[in-house]
């Protein structure tokens, strides 16, 4: 079956088997950047962990399987019309949602929403593009869609079970990313990879989201339901 | 050893440890004590109705320490009887304007009380 190759083929020296490596880097840079600010700045916030402990994790998981996508996307820049919507879109709505989820459940339905699709429609169109002005199109609208979508179903569930919720949204994203890697692998097989992203760019969009992250949940404004 | 089995290794530490730390302390409730339903005549009664599409009053003062009995007017409709204070775990369907929500909040602080999908919202002021 495919699907044990394209798993045989995460262990291998391919684009794929350097995603696992992503997901380190990203998660490792996020924790390093987190324990530094940390100890100069957060320890400071009364019941921080209570607090903000939960989603923060939950975001550098979800940065870390954000990442890797989008350096596999680069590796081969350009795709037909219908994989590069289905990428634009994908990427656009998981990075867009999950953004928007986290933020959301601490800061508020606005803020959500515009980090969420600030988040979105920035990857969305920027992996959208490899198959031109409608995976551009996807993306933009997939990311707007997903910000908005994300904080939202935060806030309508902020007073219901609202941790379980986080984990679930997890998990069926990453089952959805790992689909996209799926298919990106099936697409690509016959290809030559055309681009190398070195560890430094996973490391700079870690650090730049999670620095986002935490400036936003833990020194950012805050709607009327969460003061 | 190859690399990737390393680095599945490393990711599952990295999660291990992430969830340590993150998720080892889980929100407390607190400030509460949960009443039994007849708090007598000692009670502090609210009742809040609905205004422009918002609880009203939607700012509540409370001593701390007295039971405090909230009940929801007819003029409260809809997800709106879903009635929340997060903070004190409280979380009641009030179906009709006779029941209830009783409890004694033991700790002075500003509280937001709001209807189950945050479109209703307001404080509760305990002194």
């Amino acid at each position: 079956m495919e699907i044990i190759k394209f798993v045989r083929e995460l262990k291998e020296g391919r684009v794929e088997g350097e995603i696992t490596k992503t997901i380190f880097v990203s998660l490792a840079t996020s924790l390093i950047i987190f324990a530094v600010v940390y100890y100069f700045r957060l320890r400071s916030i009364e019941g921080f962990f209570d607090k903000y402990g939960f989603y923060l994790f939950f975001s550098f998981l979800s940065y870390a399987v954000i990442i890797p996508s989008v350096r596999q996307v680069r590796s081969f820049k350009e795709f037909p019309c219908m994989t590069g919507m289905m990428i634009g879109m994908t990427i656009g709505m998981i990075s867009g949602f999950l953004s928007g989820f986290y933020i959301g459940a601490t800061n508020g339905m606005f803020w959500g929403s515009v980090f969420g699709m600030s988040v979105g429609i920035l990857f969305g169109t920027w992996n959208g593009k490899c198959c031109g002005a409608m995976g551009f199109m996807e993306g933009i609208m997939a990311g707007f869609m997903g910000g908005l979508m994300g904080a939202m179903t935060a806030i309508m569930m902020f007073n219901d079970n609202l941790k379980a919720a986080g984990v679930i949204v997890f998990a069926v994203c990453s089952v959805i990313i790992f689909g996209l890697n799926f298919m990106i692998y099936k697409e690509t097989r016959e290809f030559e990879r055309k681009h190398k992203d070195s560890t430094l760019f996973t490391i700079i969009w870690s650090f730049i989201l999670t620095t986002a992250t935490i400036w936003l949940m833990a020194l950012g404004p805050r709607s009327v339901l969460l003061q | 050893m190859k690399s990737s089995t390393i680095y599945i290794i490393g990711i599952i530490v990295v999660i291990l440890l992430g969830g340590y730390f993150f998720l080892g302390n889980s929100g407390q409730v607190s400030g509460v004590k949960p009443s039994a339903g007849n708090s007598g005549e000692n009670a502090q009664e609210i009742v809040i109705g609905m205004k422009n599409y918002n609880y009203y009053p939607n700012t509540i003062k409370v001593k701390a320490g007295i039971p405090v009995r909230i009940r929801l007017d007819s003029t409260v409709v809809g997800c709106f009887r879903d009635f929340t204070i997060r903070e004190f775990g409280i979380h009641k369907y009030l179906k009709t304007p006779e029941e209830s929500i009783d409890f004694t909040p033991t700790k002075p602080g500003t509280y937001t009380f709001a209807c189950s999908m945050g479109m209703g919202t307001g404080r509760l002021i305990v002194e």
